[in-house]
């Protein structure tokens, strides 16, 4: 019988801020997992951003510091490049990788910055209450695209990890889901490898997951997840885009 | 370019910047080229990573400036440079950095604006310096270099005043003292070392996880926050207001000048104390703290007051803040200061309207 | 004193070098120094100047109206800066490349064919500018032949100390031309 505890590295006076149904809980605790099974805590720098992701630093007791919108990967760089000794990874929502900081990620993978970019796709702007983003998909219903993304006004989505997997310094690139046990099981393992590549020290480690937000999709959890899987899914393709180590 | 460490030399603003920058212990440079300071970001190209410290050309302002922020959370000495509109660009990051209480260190080398302007020389940005442009109620440090050898001296001085104070710092030169040569000498870096033990990042080691963060969603402690930064600044103001004064004893004008345009302000005080003219000049070094209190103490011995800028008139505002009186512009829009006998004429023209 | 020296000529005439050399003879000679170049658009290969002010006590602001001393490598140059020489100053023509003519009576003129003397008896044409040094020695009693040799020897990078005999000769040209004609 497998005994679950709560993650060490976890704060003692942790409150769970996030909406119910929402898939970052299970990504804090998936990063949460793998931090303590690494054994990174007191070598980590955290970098949290802006967006539902802000609060990481409500759960994980790790020496933090807060980026401006869309500069998580800047700060990053920064840390990482005054500390190379020290383990720095980056928990972004898809607006702060993908719209506002896309310049700061892509370069940050392109010159193969030693360092982790942990990257939520939930399809829209879920703190500001759920406005058209990066990834909204087309059709979607969304508080900016009331009548759905149509391509004249709005264009189309971000396949993010397609483009992180297609710089030379990214060493590796992952799209998962937390849609089903299984998948979340390949999640964790996805984001094992991705602090991996940094710890070897072989360049920019990326894992985009595919997440849920019940409340401003205005559905249930368990219809949320079927969203992930039948619309999600289909357009963001998950698995192991790039993986230098073979 | 050699890292100068012991003897005098000719070398441009720009480079002694750059090379004092090294010499005061910086270890982190993170740049975007702009000119007329783009010798930095070459200087430190090359010497950053010779000695094995940290460089990198930064996909832009945006993200050099939050590079800075990083290396600044973990202690370090870093710095960045830039000019007018790409510092425009940084404004963000300052007022990150100081609700974040980061040493951030940042040269700009005035050009003309707004916009895109061009390439010389200005004084453009004093009000970007000192007022900000990013959000909310902070303050930088500012200090601003008249000679190459000062461009060396407060650069030292803006690494410690930065970390003393874990304010985030400028050193505002411009285009004309960037790119002139004058003979300077690198001293020692003259300041201690400033204990950051008890908030810099560095893995959460049998202690609790610290947090840098500018988010505050309690308007009660942001209240709090505020009054004590703000303290903070306070204190800065008793402590570090800094600046140079001559012939203002027996002065019936008082020339209030910065920068390059300093120089010229000097030249002409003399030039109208030979016509019989009782001219002195007040110039200030840091821009923020100003020396208000100075001024003000001048102004009630009955003392008449003129700023002379290159820019279309902004420290002058401070200025009449301080002295509680009207107060004449000298200036020139851009390019290098108005002539000394230009400067002269105009005192005399004010002399004459009494 | 405060005097003011102005160079311009073509880019990679070595304009900015020579004036670099000038003033670091100056701070040799512990005069108060500043060098100042035209610089940004300007680089793209139109005229280069530069600067140089040398005083015995503090110097206000770069200037290049208004200059005791041009050096003109080239027509363009001589045109655009013998206005701003001062009464009674002195203006080096690089007859090489400009016409021989005194469109000014109330300033000195040094002609001399500094490209065809670097060129034919030096047999490197960049020695232009530093044959032009060695006149202004001369012609200024300014600054000494020593001086300005010593400050080769800092301006020169090390990858390029071969090239030092050849510079203080070129120094040496200038310094023994027969000066005449000079004229107000």
């Amino acid at each position: 019988m497998q005994v679950f505890k709560i993650p060490e590295v976890f704060r003692e006076d942790m409150k769970y801020t996030f909406c119910p149904g929402c898939d970052h809980g299970v990504a804090v605790r998936l990063v949460a997992e793998v931090l303590d099974e690494l054994g990174l805590k007191e070598d980590t720098i955290a970098v949290a951003s802006v967006g539902c992701s802000v609060t990481i630093y409500d759960f994980l007791n790790l020496d933090t510091i807060e980026a401006p919108h869309g500069r998580a990967l800047a700060v990053a760089t920064g840390v990482k490049r005054a500390k190379p000794d020290k383990f720095v990874f980056t928990y972004q929502g898809d607006g702060d990788f993908a719209s506002i900081g896309l310049a700061e990620s892509m370069h940050s993978a392109l010159r193969g910055e030693n360092l982790t970019a942990i990257c939520i796709n939930n399809t829209t702007y879920g703190m500001t209450g759920g406005q058209l983003g990066p990834t909204t998909l087309m059709g979607q219903v969304t508080t900016t695209s009331p009548m759905g993304r149509n391509a004249e006004y709005y264009g189309y989505p971000i396949k993010i990890t397609e483009h992180v997997a297609l710089c030379d310094g990214t060493a590796y690139a992952a799209r998962v889901s937390l849609d089903t046990v299984a998948n979340i099981k390949k999640a964790k393992e996805a984001i094992k490898s991705a602090f991996d590549v940094q710890l070897k020290g072989l360049g920019f480690g990326f894992v985009e997951i595919l997440s849920t937000c019940p409340t401003n999709w205005r559905m249930t959890p368990e219809k949320a997840h079927e969203r992930v899987r039948n619309e999600m899914m289909p357009v963001f393709k998950p698995g192991v885009y790039k993986d230098i180590r073979g | 370019m050699e890292l100068v460490t012991d003897k005098k030399i000719l070398t441009k603003g720009n480079y002694a910047i750059a090379n004092a920058a090294v010499m005061a212990g910086c270890e982190c440079y993170f740049g975007y080229p702009i000119t007329p300071q783009s010798e930095i970001g070459e200087f430190m190209s090359g010497k950053m990573q010779e000695l094995k410290r940290a460089y990198v050309s930064a996909e832009s302002e945006l993200a050099a400036i939050n590079m800075v922020i990083g290396a600044c959370s973990t202690g370090k000495k870093a710095m960045t440079s830039s000019s007018s509109c790409a510092v425009a660009l940084m404004q963000e990051g300052l007022s990150y950095a100081a609700s974040d209480e980061l040493p951030v260190v940042l040269v700009s080398v005035m050009r003309g604006g707004p916009g895109l302007g061009n390439i010389y020389p200005s004084q453009g940005d004093y009000f970007q310096a000192t007022k900000g442009g990013g959000d909310g109620d902070y303050k930088l440090i500012v200090l601003a270099p008249s000679t190459v050898q000062e461009c060396a001296d407060l650069t030292y001085k803006a690494f410690y005043l930065a970390h003393k104070y874990k304010n985030p710092t400028v050193l505002l030169a411009d285009g004309m003292l960037g790119q002139m040569m004058e003979p300077v000498v690198f001293k020692d870096y003259p300041y201690p070392k400033v204990d950051n033990s008890s908030w810099a990042l560095d893995g959460a080691n049998n202690r609790d996880g610290r947090i840098i963060r500018s988010y505050a969603p309690s308007a009660h402690n942001q209240c709090e926050f505020l009054q004590k930064l703000h303290q903070k600044y306070k204190l800065i103001e008793e402590n570090e207001t800094e600046w140079e004064e001559i012939g203002t004893d027996d002065a019936d004008v008082i020339l209030v000048s910065f920068g390059s345009t300093a120089r010229n302000a000097k030249i002409a005080a003399k030039m109208c104390r030979e016509k019989g003219l009782k001219v002195g000049v007040l110039r200030p070094i840091t821009l923020f703290p100003f020396p208000s209190k100075r001024l003000s103490e001048l102004s009630k011995q009955g003392k008449k007051f003129i700023s002379v800028e290159v820019n279309m008139g902004q420290m002058i505002n401070d200025v009449k803040l301080a002295v509680k009186d009207d107060v004449k512009l000298i200036n020139k829009p851009v390019g290098i200061p108005p002539a000394p006998v230009e400067i002269v004429k105009q005192i005399e023209e004010y002399y004459a309207s009494f | 004193m405060e005097k003011i020296f102005l160079i311009a000529g073509f880019g990679g005439q070595g304009v900015l070098l020579a004036g670099e050399v000038l003033a670091n003879a100056f701070m040799l000679a512990d005069k108060n120094v500043t060098w100042y170049p035209s610089y940004g658009a300007e680089m793209r290969g139109g005229t280069v100047n530069c600067s140089v002010t040398m005083s015995d006590e503090e110097i206000g602001s770069v200037q290049s109206y208004n200059s005791d001393y041009v050096i003109a490598l080239n027509q363009a140059s001589f045109d655009r800066f013998l206005p701003g020489v001062r009464k009674g100053g002195t203006i080096i023509v690089n007859t090489s490349l400009a016409v021989e003519a005194k469109p000014r009576d109330d300033v000195k003129y040094v002609f001399a064919p500094l490209t065809s003397l670097a060129e034919e008896k030096l047999g490197n044409v960049k020695m232009t500018n530093i044959i032009a040094l060695g006149l202004l020695a001369k012609s200024s009693g300014l600054i000494s032949l020593d001086e300005l040799e010593k400050a080769l020897e800092t301006v020169i990078p090390p990858h390029r100390k071969n090239l030092l005999p050849l510079n203080k000769s070129a120094l040496e040209m200038g310094y023994k031309y027969d000066l005449l004609p000079i004229n107000c």
